[in-house]
């Protein structure tokens, strides 16, 4: 049977049928998606796309030197972007703790500079 | 001259596609579902946000451990480094020395790595292994299993007999790669043995000791096989690397949300390090 009942998620209820999500399918509950982090990675696939397209409109990848002395094309700037944001939300959650969404605007700052100028 | 534009054999690229995506992108993915939620097992999960990366960074235990693992890698690369660019300077160029030079180098390097562990442990043992046994009797106070120098020291030869030779062979390569013609144009010069290696052999071995250095450094920062078979990160936590204590809190303490978010910020550090190493080779690429 596909649509077996799912363990709700508090102790109250354990093993009570549970309403269906969109992510309750059965055989990806075990990678106990959450709208945030689904959220994340759509945006990670987003990203992809828009390079490709990108690409498609302007081929070459616009390679040039950047601040650091790098030879970077434009796929090098969305991954030292990313790399950083990652880093910038760590060093806030580390340093600051909370209202993390500052940190986020950091990170769009830094996405813009880097595209600009590494 | 007229070339047809097809690009339909990159059809043949997604097996491989799906099977990264099985082996990578999806565990990957539900490592990051799992550092922000808690589970108590079968499937239950509840949101936690961001408090398990707030844990981790401010955990006494998480900065003991990527301490120790900090140290372990330095200590590695500081001595393996020289010594197998000594190794492959003295190893001969031609005759019958070469392929016998070649396979004992590899030797260490094709055994699986939970042999090389449980090899070590035998041969450490204070009571009845070689090494422990000889230590012992010629006077030095040596207990892998109790004290935690002795342990680092164990570990640190253990990780220094498996992987040199890995340095040893590419440094032989770029040896190898030199033209003669260097050589004579120093002869001719009256270069000393040391100008030699310091302004031939030295730069024309970087790229393959950059590459050393960095399989060496993501190896070593990685390592658990062979301390978890050796020591099991102890006497107490002396030599719980990284990797120890990861597997220690995702398994043992069944902290699944916390141990995701640390190997999470494991990871952040290893593909950072990686990229300055992967930049710093390209940028040596561009110059030459």
């Amino acid at each position: 049977m596909i649509f077996t009942n799912l363990n709700a998620s508090s102790w109250s209820n354990v093993g009570q049928p549970k309403e269906k999500g969109l992510f309750d399918f059965d055989f990806i509950t075990w990678m106990a998606w959450t709208w945030p982090t689904a959220s994340f990675f759509i945006f990670i696939a987003l990203c992809i796309s828009v390079m490709y397209f990108w690409e498609k409109k302007v081929p070459g990848g616009s390679p040039r030197k950047g601040i650091l002395g790098l030879d970077t094309t434009r796929g090098d700037r969305l991954f030292v972007s990313l790399l950083g944001s990652a880093f910038i939300h760590l060093a806030w959650l580390g340093l600051v703790g909370s209202l993390l969404w500052i940190a986020t605007i950091i990170c769009v700052a830094y996405f813009v500079l880097v595209f600009k100028y590494v | 001259m007229n070339k047809t534009f097809n690009q339909k054999a990159w059809y043949f690229v997604i097996p491989v596609f799906v099977l990264v995506a099985f082996n990578a992108a999806v565990p990957l993915m539900t490592v990051v579902n799992y550092s922000f939620q808690e589970t108590f097992g079968s499937n239950v999960f509840a949101w936690e946000g961001t408090r398990w990366f707030k844990e981790i960074l401010h955990s006494e235990r998480f900065h003991a451990s990527l301490g120790r693992q900090a140290i372990f890698t330095f200590i590695i690369l500081l001595i393996q480094l020289p010594l197998g660019i000594f190794i492959a300077l003295t190893m001969p160029k031609k005759g019958w020395g070469v392929p016998v030079c070649l396979i004992l180098m590899s030797m260490p390097l094709l055994i699986p790595w939970n042999v090389v562990g449980a090899m070590w442990n035998i041969f450490a043992l204070p009571d009845i292994g070689f090494l422990g046994n000889s230590l012992n009797s010629i006077g030095f106070d040596y207990n892998f299993t109790q004290q935690s120098g002795d342990a680092w020291f164990t570990t640190v030869l253990m990780d220094v007999w498996h992987w040199t030779s890995l340095v040893v062979l590419l440094s032989y390569a770029g040896l190898n790669s030199i033209q003669p013609a260097y050589y004579q144009a120093a002869e001719i010069d009256g270069a000393s043995r040391w100008d030699i290696f310091r302004y031939i052999e030295l730069p024309k071995m970087k790229k393959v000791l950059t590459l050393a250095i960095l399989l060496r450094f993501m190896d070593s920062f990685m390592i658990y096989t062979e301390p978890f078979v050796l020591t099991g990160g102890g006497p107490g936590n002396a030599t719980n690397f990284l990797s120890l204590d990861l597997v220690k809190m995702a398994l043992g303490q069944f902290d699944l949300g916390p141990a995701a978010a640390m190997s999470l910020i494991y990871f952040l550090i290893v593909l950072l390090i990686c990229w300055i190493f992967y930049s710093l080779m390209m940028k040596n690429e561009a110059r030459t």
